[in-house]
């Protein structure tokens, strides 16, 4: 029995080459191993990689521990096949074809063949291998998929949130798809809505319309009368027309409310409204509005009319007279009252003494006198029995401990206690009338005592004591004015006392603002003699701290420090945001402070 | 004047000088380019922009449209490079203002947002728009640093020459190692199955022999080699100085192939986020004037 090998190559051309051999044995080798029967130059193949067995009609094939072969298309360790029905064995890039033959032929014939050339991947290596492109994704594929997700997710997304919204009655909680739209922040007062787009932008591609604002701001009152404010409109040069033009041609409308108003500037208090909003018309609103009652207001440095005070200029019988008055004119204020500043904050002299006995300091200060409201902003109205009385009594008799006073602000009250004291008593005692006899500890206070009694021991009784309290010199007499009565009446009257609630009324001023400063470097109470000086700092005195929007003064001004468009009564928006600014971050450090 | 060879008796114009698209015409473009910063940098300085600067001021809208032009523009280099010309617009010229005008967005781009930077489309679009420009700026590095370092790094070789001298010695270890054991085979093979070309993006960047199996067959052999004695050691030797061979061959291919994906990543991208910028500058301007 023996194997008869063919081994087939091939030329360079393609031409067939067969060799021929001849093995004579049952027992067929295969493997790298030169003494091997098939010898296979196949780094795949094992040194000695399988046997072929000749038995009887069968041929077996065996490989070495752990390798296999392919024995007609399956992997197998080892098998069997029929020498009639002949085998195809792989092995790595070798095809052994054993021939069918006869069960009973002495020869087995096998073709050996390289079925694989040897030639690796390498040698299908093109230009192209070289460069990137076989092991990236494509350029084109990445740019179209990037294009289509950032569209869907910038623009189809942020659209979906928009019409989500007009399908919902009530706004949206949490974050909505077209916030990413948003240019920056809601300012503070707005935070409220920064999920709700549609609160203001409420049509896609029409410009934010004042209704949005309205919609909230009910009571919000305009500027002044639109067509008062159309005629106050500044000339447009040629570059202002064609912004208008412009601005008209991308349907944004002159006059909106977000033209002073700007949102999205981010996370704080909305920006003060820069002066040049106002001064566009109010800078030359004379020549616009001739009609106007306004001064011409350019710049609070530069250009700003003098402050006119609400000032009593005369009465109407009970009633003041209010008129505004420019400070500069010096206007006098006709109160009814006598009062000399300067006598009462002199630092030498009665009254200073007067407030040394009481224990009030070297002499009478501001606030001795003059309180501030709770708000701090203006001061309370002067009041006699607070704010004077400490001073300027009005007892007139002693009742075991208790002094009786004369009842300030009703005349004919006064006049009748006093007809009752010397009525009701056989022996009157002296009452202490006159403004300059105070209940004083001390000796020297018990002979002024007698001195008065002495004086008027000798009057007529009721009647004396009357006329001279209404007289030069008696308790009403120095601060008010005396009504004489008619001829052969005690009747007197005191003329009435008003002061206006507020000087200054379309201006802002609040005192808690300017605590760092003395009063008396605005207000030059030291030299004034009379209670008709108004005590008012003017311009000038302002403008020493204060110039306007832009300016080398320790204080930069813009009209919203003192003005508010929308509000007559009352702080401007840009002082209590200002305010509340500053409370939270007060608010907000004392936090910090003790965490 | 270099003459390009075999033409040296050709009449030479202008244009045969060789003058890179950097240096175009004295540098045309990057004096145009300044010149636009320049006016922008001027007016950012001069106008004040109301409530603050940003790009909803008529200064913002002005500059972005300037610069949404621009990138149109700019974008077109991609159609346009398709076609090759010479003369008053040639490609040359037109590569020459893609760089430097796509530079000068950085400047106009920057003021036209005003330094109001957030998270949202607007800031998404002005990012994009940057990392673009920064790749573009890899590219034009790449451009004028790396085609000599290729040329070197191939040392006389062509493309193929490199790839056939792997795959003969791919021929002449077969036969070496046909006598060796089976052990020692079974190394030697997964060397012979080696491809540098399988190597991914980064790996090519790094160009590193890590996972190198021919670097670990030849580490293998030597150990072998050192116990070896008789005809097995002449045969691992050969081996092993074959391994050597194809070591250094692999090594020259993937000096190359770091070379070229360097000069090639950043298109990678340089287009696909020049698309991904077109979307957000369509969002940025669409969601404008939807919530005008």
């Amino acid at each position: 029995m023996a194997f008869v090998l063919r081994t087939v190559s091939h030329s360079a051309e393609g031409r067939e080459i067969v060799r021929t051999s001849r093995v004579e044995s049952d027992r067929l080798t295969i493997g790298r191993d030169p003494a091997c029967d098939v010898h296979l130059t196949d780094l795949a193949v094992a040194l000695r990689h399988a046997t072929v067995d000749r038995r009887g009609s069968r041929l077996a094939v065996t490989c070495e521990r752990g390798l296999t072969v392919e024995l007609n298309g399956r992997k197998m360790g080892a098998g069997e096949t029929d020498v009639a029905t002949g085998a195809d064995i792989v092995l790595a890039s070798h095809a052994l074809r054993f021939m069918p033959a006869p069960p009973a032929a002495t020869d087995v014939a096998l073709n050996v063949e390289r079925i694989t050339g040897g030639e690796t991947k390498l040698d299908k290596a093109g230009e192209r291998l070289f460069s990137l492109a076989p092991v990236m994704p494509g350029k084109r594929a990445m740019a179209w998929l990037l294009f289509l997700v950032v569209l869907g997710a910038c623009i189809g997304w942020p659209i979906k949130a928009y019409y989500d919204r007009q399908h919902r009655a009530e706004a949206f909680a949490r974050f909505q798809a077209d916030e990413i739209w948003s240019s920056g922040h809601l300012s503070r007062a707005h935070a409220a809505l920064q999920h709700d787009c549609s609160a203001c932008h409420a049509k896609p591609f029409e410009s934010v319309r004042d209704t949005a604002c309205i919609a909230c701001h009910k009571d919000v009152h305009g500027h002044a009368d639109p067509f008062r404010l159309a005629r106050a409109q500044p000339d447009l040069t040629a570059w202002g027309r064609l912004q208008l033009r412009v601005k008209q041609a991308f349907d944004l409308p002159p006059g909106r409310c977000i033209d002073c108003h700007t949102e999205h500037q981010g996370q704080q208090a909305m920006a003060p409204t820069p002066q040049h909003f106002c001064s566009d018309c109010h800078a030359d609103l004379t020549a616009k509005l001739p009609d106007t009652a306004i001064g011409n207001a350019g710049d609070f440095g530069k250009a700003h009319p003098d402050f006119r005070s609400a000032v009593i200029t005369g009465w109407d019988g009970e009633r003041p007279i209010l008129q505004r008055v420019p400070i500069g004119a010096h206007p006098r204020e006709q109160s009814g009252l006598k009062f000399p500043h300067t006598l009462h904050v002199s630092r030498v002299g009665g009254v200073a003494q007067m407030a040394r006995t009481l224990g009030m300091g070297a002499s009478l200060e501001c606030r001795d006198c003059h309180s501030l409201n709770p708000d701090g902003v203006r001061f309370r109205p002067v009041e006699m029995e607070r704010d004077c009385a400490m001073c300027h009594d009005l007892s007139f008799d002693r009742v075991g401990g208790t002094l009786r006073t004369l009842r300030h602000g009703d005349p004919a009250q006064v006049i009748a206690d006093l007809r009752a004291l010397y009525g009701g008593r056989t022996q009157p005692r002296p009452a202490i009338l006159s403004p300059f006899a105070r209940r004083l500890p001390g000796a020297a206070a018990g002979d002024r005592g007698e001195t008065r009694y002495i004086r008027f021991a000798g009057a007529p009784g009721a009647d004396a004591a009357i006329r001279a309290v209404f007289s030069p010199g008696g308790a009403c007499y120095d601060c008010h004015t005396v009504q004489a009565p008619p001829p052969g009446s005690l009747a007197y009257r005191i003329a009435p006392v008003a002061f206006p609630s507020r000087y200054i009324q379309h201006g802002w001023f609040d005192h808690r603002s300017h605590a760092s400063q003395s009063c008396a470097s605005c207000h030059a109470a030291s030299r004034s003699n009379a209670a008709a000086d108004l005590l008012l700092p003017d311009l000038r005195t302002c403008r020493t701290c204060h110039g306007g929007e832009r300016t080398s003064k320790p204080v930069a001004s813009t009209c919203a420090m003192c003005h508010d468009y929308h509000r007559d009564a009352g702080a401007p928006a840009m002082i209590i945001r200002q305010r509340i600014g500053a409370e939270r971050r007060q608010s907000v450090a004392r936090l910090e402070g003790g965490g | 004047m270099s003459v390009t060879r075999g033409i040296a008796r050709t009449t030479l114009g202008e244009d045969a000088r060789h003058e890179g698209f950097l240096r175009h015409k004295s540098f045309r473009w990057l004096k145009v380019a300044l010149a636009l910063c320049l006016v922008c940098l001027v007016a950012y300085a001069l106008i004040d922009q109301q409530p603050r600067p940003s790009g909803g001021t008529a200064y913002g809208y002005t500059l972005g449209t300037v610069a949404t032009l621009l990138i149109l523009w700019l974008t077109m280099l991609g159609v346009r490079k398709r076609a090759m010309t010479r003369g008053r617009w040639s490609l040359k010229g037109w590569t020459s203002a893609h760089v430097y005008l796509g530079l000068s967005l950085i400047v106009i781009a920057t003021l036209h947002t005003g330094f109001d930077f957030g998270w949202n489309v607007h800031t998404l679009a002005y990012a994009l728009m940057l990392l673009v420009i920064l790749s573009g700026i890899w590219g034009v590095a790449a451009y004028a640093t790396l085609p000599e370092a290729l040329s070197n790094s191939r040392s006389e070789m062509t493309r193929p020459q490199m790839v056939d001298a792997v795959v003969k010695l791919d021929r002449q270890l077969q036969m070496a190692a046909q006598p060796l054991a089976d052990a020692d085979t079974a190394i030697v093979r997964r060397a012979l199955a080696d491809d540098p070309f399988r190597a991914g993006v980064f790996r090519r960047l790094s160009a590193s022999p890590r996972g190198c199996r021919t670097d670990a067959a030849l580490a293998g052999m030597r150990r072998r080699l050192a116990l070896a004695t008789g005809e097995e050691a002449e045969a691992l030797e050969s081996v092993v100085a074959l391994l050597e061979r194809k070591s250094a061959a692999l090594a020259r291919i993937r000096q190359y192939l770091r070379l070229r994906a360097l000069l090639e990543v950043w298109l990678y991208v340089h287009v696909p986020l020049t698309f991904a910028l077109i979307a957000a500058l369509a969002a940025h301007i669409l969601s404008v004037f939807f919530y005008w």
